[in-house]
């Protein structure tokens, strides 16, 4: 396991392991920051190439459509080189607009990091 | 223009319209940069947690936060500093939103409905306007945009 550097707090944390990319994102994301979440998630796909992107939504209490966007623009790009995207500790009121957009599908939501690892 | 929205001293907070009987009504006035979207959303949601609207306060705040995400990258294409008035009342039976725009006046809602494609988000904001909501109205005006949404209460 290594610890990646981040350049931005609303992605406190991430870290490879094996072939995985594990990152968690913090705080209500919205038009104003999802540029910078999208700018840090994609830079962590682009550097590190994981097979695996699992993130981590335990601190994201809200997320707008602008934020979920993201979530699946990073999907489409997993998916180009045979990867996928786990989202974990989905909050509810972020799980709602997931529900709503009818996206569950496109992603493997799991409850911790630890399950998402193991699918 | 003030850093966040404004309330006019005539419409006083929610939360003191309700226990004096007054007009429940509130207006906030902002710009149209991202950064003002989450205070606009709070204080709608705010409103409508004291107008009884109980769960669904949540959904309201989603539908502005995507209606002035719309106005923002649409109607306004991006420019920041330009005006935006929200109108928030409610009844016996609903709580109403408007929201004025004075940009390009395009109507979302006349525009070509897309096979929905999971992979493919744009449009989210319309989706969850749809959805969540009793009433979606766009109305043309000479120089924008009226939405007029409302939910009713539980």
């Amino acid at each position: 396991m290594s610890d990646l550097t981040t350049t931005t707090e609303l992605v406190p944390t991430a870290r490879k392991e094996g072939d995985a990319v594990i990152l968690s994102l913090r705080g209500e994301i919205d038009l104003h920051n999802s540029p910078e979440v999208r700018k840090q998630v994609l830079d962590l796909i682009n550097q590190n190439k994981p097979v695996k992107l699992v993130m981590n939504l335990d601190q994201v209490p809200y997320m707008d459509s602008s934020a979920i966007a993201v979530l699946v623009e990073s999907v489409q790009k997993m998916r180009k080189s045979g990867g996928r995207v786990c989202l974990t500790n989905v909050q509810p009121r972020v799980k709602s607009v997931l529900d709503i957009a009818h996206l569950n599908s496109i992603f493997t939501i799991t409850t911790n990091e630890q399950e998402a690892k193991s699918k | 223009m003030s850093d966040g929205p404004t309330f006019p001293d005539d419409s006083g907070s929610p939360d003191d319209s309700l226990r004096s009987g007054a007009p429940r009504a509130m207006k906030l006035d902002l710009t149209s940069e991202p950064e003002r979207i989450a205070g606009v959303r709070k204080a709608v949601e705010a409103f409508a947690l004291s107008a009884g609207l109980g769960t669904s306060s949540a959904d309201l705040g989603l539908v502005v936060n995507e209606a002035l995400a719309n106005v923002m990258r649409h109607a306004y294409q991006g420019r920041r500093g330009q005006p935006i008035s929200v109108w928030v009342d409610c009844d016996a039976s609903e709580v109403t939103v408007r929201i004025r725009d004075w940009g390009n006046g395009v109507n979302p809602a006349a525009m070509p409905a897309r096979a929905h494609d999971p992979a493919t988000p744009g449009g989210l904001g319309l989706i969850c306007l749809r959805s969540l909501m009793d009433r979606v109205e766009f109305t043309p005006q000479p120089d924008g945009m009226l939405l007029t949404i409302s939910k009713r209460r539980p």
